[in-house]
C-alpha cells in the first residue's frame, strides 16, 4: 500500500508510448541505472478507469513497482454543470483498488451546461477570478473531498485569457480557494511561468506568494512559444530554461519538494527524457529538505 | 445562474459554435482562437484515431464538418477519454445528415477499441471440454453484432447502396488482439443462445425446431463444426457445466 509520503523525489507522467521502454529497463522488480531516478509515476484516471485487457495488465505492472499519483483532467471543478458524483465514486474505487494515495485536479473547468444540458469539452478552460467563483469552486472541492474521504490537491492551471469580469488576480484566487477548501496545492511551475508571460506578471512574486505548507508535489513541463507574449502549455517540448530557473528558485525558497516531469506530445526516447528527470533529481540534491512541508502534508 | 457562470456560458457557447455565438465582450480574438482550436484539435484527435475508414470514406472536409457539428451540438456525457469515440458514435446515430451506412461503419470501427479495452474476469472452464453437453464459453471480451450493411467491406472504393444483413463476432484473444469473425445467420443465432446460458445441444436442438429442419442431427453436426472452428480461433475457450 503506497502512502502519501511515498509520493516523493522525482516523478514521471505515464504515457502509453513510454510503457514498453520503462518495462525494458526493469530486471524483475528493480529498475536499471537509466531510470533509477524515477521515484513515482503519475497517471490520469480518465485514461485508466474501466480499462481492461492489456491496459489493466500494464496498470497492474506499474502499481506493483511504483507509488502512483492520480492527476485528473475532467472533474471540472469550476464547471457550471453539477459535479459528476458518479465519476467521483469511480475515482474513489479506482484509487482504492490500485492503492493510489493521492488525487489532484486542475483549477479550471472542462464542461458546460449548453442548452441546459451538461456536456464535456475535454479541455482546461479558465475560471473567472471572482469572489463568487472562489466560494463555488471551494464548495465543489469540499464536496469532492467528502465523497472521496480524503484531501485532494488542486493545480494552478495555465490560461490564455483572463476573463474581463475577473475581480482579483490568479494568486489571490488560488490562495482564497486553498484556504476555504482546506486542500493541498499541486504546484505547476511551468504554468506559473506560462501565465506570467501571458499576463505580464512576475513569476518570482507569484512563487513567493504560494503557501508552501500546502504543496504536495509540483510539475515541470515544456511549452510552445506562439508569440513573445503568448506561451501555449503543450507539454510537447523540453523544459525551458526560465522554468528550470523558477524550479531552482522554488527549491531555494522552500527546500526541495517532490516534482514530476510532464511530457504529453513529441515524446522523445526514454533515454533523452530521462535527462530532464535527472535534472530534477540533481536540483533536489542541491537543495535543503523542508521539514515544514513534509510534516504538514504527511500529517 | 451566477454572474461568472453567465460569462462561462458565453465562452463555451462560442467555442462550440462560433458562427452562431459571438465571443464574450472584451476578449482578445487571438487568445480566443487558442481555445477554439484547442478544443477542436483535442476532440478531433481523440475521436479520429478510432475511425480511419470513416474518414477515408467521407473525405477530409466532410469529416471535419462532422467533428464541428459534434462539438457544436453534442452533450458528451463521459469524462473518460477512451469513451470519446463512443460519444461520436452516439452523436452520429442521431445525426440526420449522416447516411446509415456511415453510422454503422463508425460503430464497427469503434467496436475494436471497445473490445480491446473491455474489462473482463477469467472464466471458469471444465477440465474436459464438451461443447454439446455443456455450455460453451465465449472469449470474455466480445461483442456479437448485427449490421444492416457489410460494414467490414466499406471503403472509399466501396460505398454500399443496398442493405445486406451482416453478422460479426468480435473478440479479444489471450494476446490482447481483437479479431473479427463473419458469421452466417444460423451461427449468429447459435451464439446468441449460448450467451443466454444454453448448452450446445440445447441451443442446436432449439435452432432445428425453429427452422423446422427435417433432420435435427444435421443441425447439431453443423453447429458442432461451427463451435470447434470458433474454438480453434480462440473465440470459444472451452465449456462449463451449468
Amino acid at each position: 500500500m503506497s502512502r502519501l509520503t511515498d509520493i516523493n523525489g522525482v516523478g514521471l507522467g505515464l504515457k502509453r508510448e513510454l510503457i514498453p521502454q520503462i518495462q525494458h529497463h526493469f530486471q524483475q522488480k528493480t529498475p536499471d541505472d537509466l531510470i533509477s531516478n524515477i521515484d513515482f509515476i503519475e497517471i490520469a484516471p480518465e485514461n485508466w478507469i474501466g480499462a481492461g485487457g492489456k491496459y489493466a495488465k500494464q496498470l497492474a505492472w506499474f502499481v506493483e513497482r511504483y507509488p502512483i499519483a492520480c492527476h485528473g483532467l475532467c472533474l471540472s471543478l469550476g464547471g457550471p454543470d453539477p459535479l459528476n458524483t458518479k465519476f467521483l465514486k469511480q475515482v474513489k474505487q479506482f484509487l482504492s483498488v490500485n492503492k493510489i494515495p493521492l488525487y489532484t485536479e486542475h483549477l479550471s473547468y472542462c464542461s458546460d451546461f449548453y442548452q441546459n444540458k451538461p456536456g464535456y469539452l475535454y479541455d482546461l478552460l479558465p475560471i473567472p477570478f471572482t469572489e463568487e467563483a472562489v466560494h463555488y469552486v471551494a464548495d465543489r472541492i469540499k464536496q469532492t473531498q467528502d465523497i472521496l474521504g480524503q484531501r485532494i490537491a488542486v493545480e494552478n492551471a495555465s490560461f490564455y485569457i483572463k476573463p474581463p469580469i475577473a475581480t482579483m488576480d490568479e494568486l489571490t484566487f488560488l490562495n482564497a480557494i486553498l484556504a476555504e477548501a482546506d486542500c493541498w496545492l499541486h504546484l505547476d511551475i511551468n504554468n506559473i511561468y506560462v501565465n506570467s508571460v501571458n499576463f505580464g506578471f512576475d513569476a518570482s512574486v507569484f512563487l513567493k506568494g504560494v503557501p508552501v505548507e500546502r504543496i504536495v508535489y509540483s510539475h515541470v513541463a515544456g511549452h510552445y512559444l506562439q508569440k513573445s507574449d503568448l506561451l501555449i502549455d503543450t507539454h510537447g517540448a523540453d523544459v525551458s530554461d526560465p522554468v528550470w530557473s523558477l524550479l531552482a528558485e522554488a527549491y531555494a525558497l522552500f527546500g526541495a519538494f517532490p516534482t514530476l516531469l510532464e511530457r504529453d506530445i513529441n515524446i522523445p526516447p526514454l533515454d533523452i527524457l530521462m535527462k530532464e528527470v535527472d535534472t530534477i533529481a540533481s536540483l533536489q540534491a542541491g537543495a535543503a529538505d523542508v521539514k515544514q512541508r513534509t510534516n504538514s502534508v504527511a500529517a | 445562474m451566477l454572474d461568472f457562470q453567465q460569462y462561462q456560458h458565453a465562452f463555451t457557447a462560442h467555442i462550440r459554435d462560433p458562427e452562431n455565438n459571438p465571443k464574450p465582450n472584451n476578449v482578445d480574438e487571438e487568445r480566443m482562437a487558442v481555445y477554439r482550436e484547442g478544443v477542436y484539435n483535442n476532440i478531433f484527435e481523440a475521436a479520429s484515431v478510432c475511425f480511419p475508414v470513416c474518414q477515408e470514406t467521407v473525405g477530409t472536409n466532410y469529416w471535419d464538418a462532422i467533428i464541428r457539428r459534434f462539438i457544436a451540438t453534442h452533450h458528451a456525457s463521459s469524462p473518460i477519454f477512451r469513451e470519446v469515440p463512443k460519444e461520436l458514435v452516439t452523436f452520429l446515430e442521431a445525426d440526420t445528415e449522416t447516411s446509415d451506412y456511415i453510422k454503422q461503419l463508425a460503430h464497427y470501427e469503434w467496436v475494436e477499441l471497445a473490445v480491446g479495452g473491455m474489462p473482463t474476469e477469467t472464466p471458469t472452464l471444465s477440465k474436459e471440454t464438451d461443447l454439446l453437453n455443456e455450455v460453451p464459453v465465449l472469449a470474455p471480451a466480445h461483442m456479437l453484432l448485427q449490421y444492416d450493411y457489410p460494414v467490414q467491406k466499406i471503403s472509399a472504393q466501396f460505398r454500399p447502396e443496398q442493405q445486406k444483413t451482416t453478422h460479426l463476432f468480435v473478440f479479444r484473444n489471450a494476446e490482447f488482439e481483437v479479431n473479427f469473425i463473419e458469421l452466417n445467420p444460423m451461427a449468429y443465432v447459435l451464439l446468441k443462445m449460448l450467451k443466454e446460458g444454453m448448452t450446445g445441444k440445447q441451443a442446436l436442438t432449439e435452432l432445428a425446431e425453429q427452422i423446422q429442419h427435417p433432420e435435427p442431427q444435421a443441425i447439431i453436426d453443423f453447429g458442432y463444426g461451427v463451435l470447434q472452428n470458433l474454438m480453434q480461433q480462440q473465440a470459444v475457450l472451452g465449456s462449463y457445466s451449468s
